[in-house]
């Protein structure tokens, strides 16, 4: 629904702009969807006066005029019918913008133009373009149009929702932001003076449905005149988009929008028999209705008729045999409310929806008919020129006495944890337009106005107060603990369950270790995994220390199964490491470390089984660093004595250590009575933990363009390895999207210093199709770079 | 005329009937029904007839020809159903042979046990607190409202490391700091390790311990026991109820001990609960306000409760193991059973 500021602003003060509005009301709970500016294109154009006025020499329908612009005299051409001398203009000078049209200095047949006279249409302020806009005498020369016809105006696009028809109307609408900004509701005054004759000679009604029609009123004014409505109702009409029509259906809307309540004028004189019935249509009774379509009515459909035929479509529209007419004399002004289930089937059906069907399918209330009715009639009697006929027709079948709902302030505290005062709970309420007329100790009791139809429960109260108090307006109420690292807490169950489901084993060991443990595996004394904290009443000499290492432990678990015949294992373990020094308490550090000896694979019938080596420790290892983040690491050779010189890696990231892997030095693996391959790894969590890791993934376009795969085989030196090989060629060319090692190959045929290298390219493009000669390119590229930095030969 | 094409159509359907494979068919199907094939020169000899007769003999070879044609097709319909059934037959395998499986390992029982602890209060609303093993004495006994002369205190009941630092004995320690650095309301458990020095079958020198502490305003005694009640329903199921009794902790007061309903026995009595139906599972009871007074939380406006339960304890009854030893030998024939 659309609201207008300027509209608002005669039932409530508002010392606030539109926007600090648009936000009272979004958050008092009237959600603005669109804020549109009105007369802001207007901002150029002032006020002007025509001083002299010629013929055009060469045109006979222009006129060459000089207009005052308050400054200068300017000669403008004109082709209006109604462009005089001394008459006040709408002038757009020079460089106005009017919609996409810019203002331009012009020579129309032989003479020059300075700016443009413009029409009401052309200022978007009507529809009419017969002539210039004609300004009144007052009207000052060089002030802006704007600010002299008061247009500017903000409207709103609000969302009602479904429970609140009492803000299909700009009092609704304003009754809330009142009670919101807490300032006083003006209502219009209405006042009626009597006429001397009784409506009852002239008409009455009669209710035929009163399941449908729950209250039907009729008042009658005669003599009245048809004409146009003044500027200040045009203008409020048209800031919510509505085309003003004639003064009797312009107050019928603009009642319409100020109550939210819609109302209908009947021509008297169409109304044949003196008599307006309230029926269900016949089974296919005909009606023409004011949109100029004919429609087939069926018997669930409400009529207001006369004595011969159906006059309206209760609710929903009107026809064409009673609207009001240029010679309309005599009018009746219907006030009336219906089931809003019948209105919603019908409009449905028919598919009509009009202003007035969309309020009353939403359940508008019968108490409220006849306010609008005397707001109409006071209207109608002030700008018609109209004498009331004296009486009020009203058919009300079933009244319901107002609801009374009691509220408690202890439970107003209950659910909003807010302690409100009752004179607090009282103002905001009463300023909805309820009404407390008793109040006992915890308990007030209110009478709910008839449009808060919504208002059935203590619990709707109390939703009513946290919203004028302000959701926002409230303390925090709870506070959050943030004791947990939950991102360490899951990772390092990821890290475990991801080496469970690649075959390991979790074992746990006391964390009291054997001193020995660090001269076995050759610790050198300086490595800060000497630092250690040492206990004074150990349980023995093998248990004198709190573990700096994980790894002897596993080895004891390793020959432990051994010992009962279990040689293929894979083990892990995920615990604190202690060292001591020099402070008071030790460092406590997260580490995972494991170990893989035997075969590699279950016994399976269809597959040899492979010994465990190097590659299938490094992957699992790869996978689990991927696995908790780290997805660029470095291996290096590893500085630890206790691998195997030239199998053993030291995992860096950004040149910090992360962790280590390696076949384990026969020599040391034999410290512990182990005669098997041992293939060992440690990863520090907690120092990965303090790494800048993104581990959320973010989406990459996904390439159109099927990939095009290329193989590369040359010979290369040992002593090149393998990450610098790959990565010199991945930074070729960023079409080089992927490169797989494919192959390894030493010995036949190859001179010992060398190995054959063979990979696979994978090629791809997010913008187009790559060509053979493109890719070859790249490939030669790939190769001229090789050859350069690693003199590789071509196989 | 007539009898010769009914001698080809006996030759045809003889051969067609010998055909095993689409290749041979291919080959009977240019022989009869080809360019050069005995019809179509019976065809081009149509010429010699008198014309009168020549219709009847051309609709006469056309018919021949379909009937081969139709022969032919239901051949070839033939072949393939069969070389599809062979293709079939000669696929099948025996489906009882083992499936190609990965290996996977198994997490540690007293892993297993905690996870489902974790689990069951963070779905709760608690939150897991670490803390340090080696720990102070401040942490371990002062600030836990533990005398100076405490037994507890003694070199044969703790491991220490220095005067004053110690392996912390239980995961109290861990309230204490969270209280430290928190204001209420707190809902934290800490899992973690704790040492004792003693070591036999059903003691270990190093143990686990899950210690949850809850801190608010309004929390009471009955809150204490529901939770404890809920929390042993969600670990062993509906029918192990539990119970609290007066007992003796420096640093709560009232304090209690735990029982659950025997999970072997259900409460009938049995070896494992000796008899009684109910089996010990750890100690409780309301934050001592000295406890609360020496961290600076007013304990007239917060109160709150704290318990301690074994966690190798509930893994043995929970997977019915006899001996604590095994939950550190790691034998892999008892790791895998997990």
């Amino acid at each position: 629904m659309k609201i207008s500021y300027n509209w608002l602003k005669k039932y409530v003060d508002l010392d606030l702009s539109p926007e600090e509005l648009e936000d009272k009301m979004t958050f008092g709970g009237i959600e603005v969807e669109a804020i549109e500016k009105i007369g802001e294109n207007l901002d150029q154009i002032i006020i002007g006066e025509i001083k002299e006025k010629y013929d055009h020499p060469n045109a006979d329908k222009l006129a060459v005029c000089k207009v005052n612009d308050g400054k200068n005299d300017l000669q403008i051409v004109c082709g209006a019918p109604n462009c005089k001398s001394g008459q006040k203009i709408a002038l757009a000078p020079i460089g106005t913008m009017l919609g996409d049209f810019k203002i331009k200095k012009v020579n129309l047949r032989g003479e020059d133009s300075f700016g443009m006279i413009c029409s009401e249409k052309e200022l978007g302020i009507s529809e009419n373009h017969d002539g210039i806009m004609e300004l009144p005498e007052d009207a000052p020369i060089g002030k802006k149009l704007s600010n002299y016809l008061e247009v500017k105006d903000t409207c709103y696009d609000v969302e009602i929702t479904p429970n609140r028809p009492d803000l299909l109307g700009m009092i609704g609408v304003a009754r809330d932001v009142a009670a919101l900004l807490q300032k006083p509701l003006r209502l219009p005054k209405v006042t009626i003076k009597d006429g001397k004759e009784s409506i009852r000679t002239y008409l009455s009604l009669q209710n035929d449905a009163p399941d449908l029609c729950t209250r039907y009123t009729a008042r009658m004014i005669k003599d009245v005149t048809i004409k146009e409505s003044p500027e200040w109702m045009k203008k409020h009409l048209r800031s919510i988009g509505l085309r003003p029509i004639n003064n009797i259906v312009d107050i019928t809307n603009f009642v319409m929008m100020e109550y939210g309540h819609p109302l209908h004028a009947f021509d008297y004189n169409d109304i044949a028999g003196k008599k307006i019935i309230m029926r269900k249509a016949q089974k296919n009774e005909k009606f023409s209705a004011l949109n100029e379509k004919k429609y087939t009515l069926e018997e669930s459909d409400l009529v207001i008729a006369d004595e011969d035929k159906p006059i309206a479509i209760a609710g929903v529209i009107g026809g064409v045999n009673s609207h009001i007419t240029p010679k309309t004399n005599v009018i009746v002004l219907e006030a009336a409310n219906f089931l809003y289930s019948s209105i919603r089937n019908t409009s449905k059906r028919l598919n009509i929806s009009t202003d007035s069907s969309y309020r009353f399918e939403r359940d508008i209330a019968d108490e409220t008919v006849e306010k609008v009715s005397e707001r109409a009639t006071q209207l109608i009697l002030q700008l018609t020129g109209g004498t009331l006929i004296n009486g009020f027709l009203d058919s009300y079948p079933d009244p319901k006495d107002p609801i009374e709902i009691g509220l408690r302030r202890s439970r107003v505290k209950k659910i909003l944890t807010i302690d409100i005062s009752s004179d607090k709970i009282k103002q905001y309420l009463e300023t909805l337009g309820l009404e407390l007329f008793r109040e006992e100790e915890d308990i007030q009791t209110y009478r709910i106005p008839p449009y808060r139809k919504d208002l059935t429960r203590e619990i709707d109260l109390i939703e009513e107060i946290m919203r004028l108090h302000g959701y926002n307006n409230v303390e925090t109420h709870i506070k959050p603990q943030n004791i947990m690292n939950n991102k360490e807490f899951y990772l390092r169950r990821k890290a475990k369950d991801m080496l469970v489901n690649y075959g390991f084993s979790e074992v746990r060991n006391w964390n009291f270790a054997d001193p020995e443990n660090l001269d076995k595996l050759t610790i050198s004394e300086e490595d800060e995994r000497r630092q250690n904290a040492k206990l004074r009443n150990p349980l023995g000499d093998r248990f004198a220390i709190m573990r700096s290492i994980l790894l002897p432990d596993i080895l004891k678990n390793v020959i432990f199964n051994i010992n009962h015949g279990q040689k293929d294992l894979k083990l892990f373990e995920m615990a604190k490491t202690f060292t001591r020094n020099g402070k008071k308490l030790a460092k406590e550090i997260y580490h995972v470390s494991g170990i893989m000896t035997g075969i590699l694979n279950p016994i399976y019938w269809k597959e040899k089984q492979n010994k465990i080596d190097f590659f299938d420790l490094k992957g699992i290892v790869e996978e689990l660093l991927s696995i908790i983040g780290v997805n660029n690491a470095d291996f290096n050779n590893s500085k630890e004595n206790y691998y195997q010189p030239g199998m053993g890696a030291d995992i860096l990231f950004d040149d910090l250590k992360i962790g280590s892997l390696g076949k384990l030095d026969p020599k040391i693996a034999q410290k512990f009575d182990i005669e098997q391959e041992i293939f060992a790894f440690d990863i520090n969590l907690d120092k990965i933990f303090t790494l800048d890791l993104k581990l959320k993934p973010t989406y990459s376009e996904i390439p159109k363009f099927p990939p095009v795969l290329r193989d590369l085989s040359f010979l290369v030196e040992k002593k090149f390895n393998y990450a610098d090989i790959i990565n010199t060629m991945i930074e070729v060319d960023p079409a080089l999207t992927q490169v797989d090692l494919f192959d390894e190959f030493t010995g036949k045929n190859i001179r010992e210093d060398k190995r054959s290298l063979t990979f696979s390219l994978v090629f791809s493009s997010k913008t187009k199709t790559l060509t053979d000669e493109y890719i070859h390119n790249i490939i030669n590229k790939v190769k001229n770079k090789l050859k350069e930095k690693y003199q590789i030969e071509m196989r | 005329m007539k009898e010769k094409l009914n001698e080809i159509l006996i030759a045809a359907k003889e051969e067609i009937g010998k055909v095993e494979s689409l290749h041979e068919l291919q080959q009977v199907k240019s022989k009869y029904l080809g360019k050069k094939s005995v019809l179509n020169g019976l065809m081009r000899k149509i010429g010699t007839l008198p014309k009168a007769e020549r219709p009847k003999f051309g609709q006469t070879v056309n018919t021949a020809k379909a009937d081969i044609s139709k022969l032919i097709q239901n051949k070839q319909q033939d072949i393939k159903t069969k070389e599809y059934a062979d293709k079939l037959e000669s696929e099948s395998i025996d489906i009882s042979m083992p499936g190609r499986r990965k290996e996977v390992g198994s997490l540690h029982p007293i892993t297993k046990v905690m996870r489902e602890i974790e689990d069951i209060f963070i779905s709760m609303g608690f939150e897991i607190a670490e803390g340090p093993d080696v720990e102070d004495e401040a942490h371990n006994f002062d600030a836990l409202n533990t005398p100076e002369d405490h037994p507890a205190r003694d070199l044969s009941d703790t491991f220490y490391i220095d005067d004053d630092v110690l392996l912390r004995t239980q995961t109290s320690t861990v309230q204490i700091r969270v209280m430290e650095n928190h204001k209420p309301p707190i809902k934290i458990i800490s899992p973690g390790s704790c040492y004792r020095n003693e070591n036999d079958a059903s003691h270990s020198p190093m143990f686990h311990q899950v210690e949850a502490l809850v801190v608010d305003e309004g929390v009471t005694f009955v809150d204490l026991r529901d939770m404890l009640k809920i929390f042993v329903k969600k670990m062993f199921g509906e029918k192990i109820d539990s119970r609290i009794r007066p007992h003796f902790f420096p640093f709560t007061e009232p304090s209690a001990e735990i029982d659950i309903v025997c999970v072997k026995c259900y409460g009938k009595g049995c070896n494992l609960c000796k008899g009684s139906g109910w089996l010990e599972m750890g100690g409780a009871g309301m934050v001592d306000p000295n406890v609360f007074d020496r961290l600076g939380i007013d304990s007239e406006k917060f109160t709150g409760y704290a318990f301690g339960l074994g966690i190798d304890r509930i893994a043995m009854l929970k997977y019915k193991i006899p001996d604590m030893r095994m939950l550190f030998e790691n034998d892999i024939r008892f790791l895998k059973q997990f």
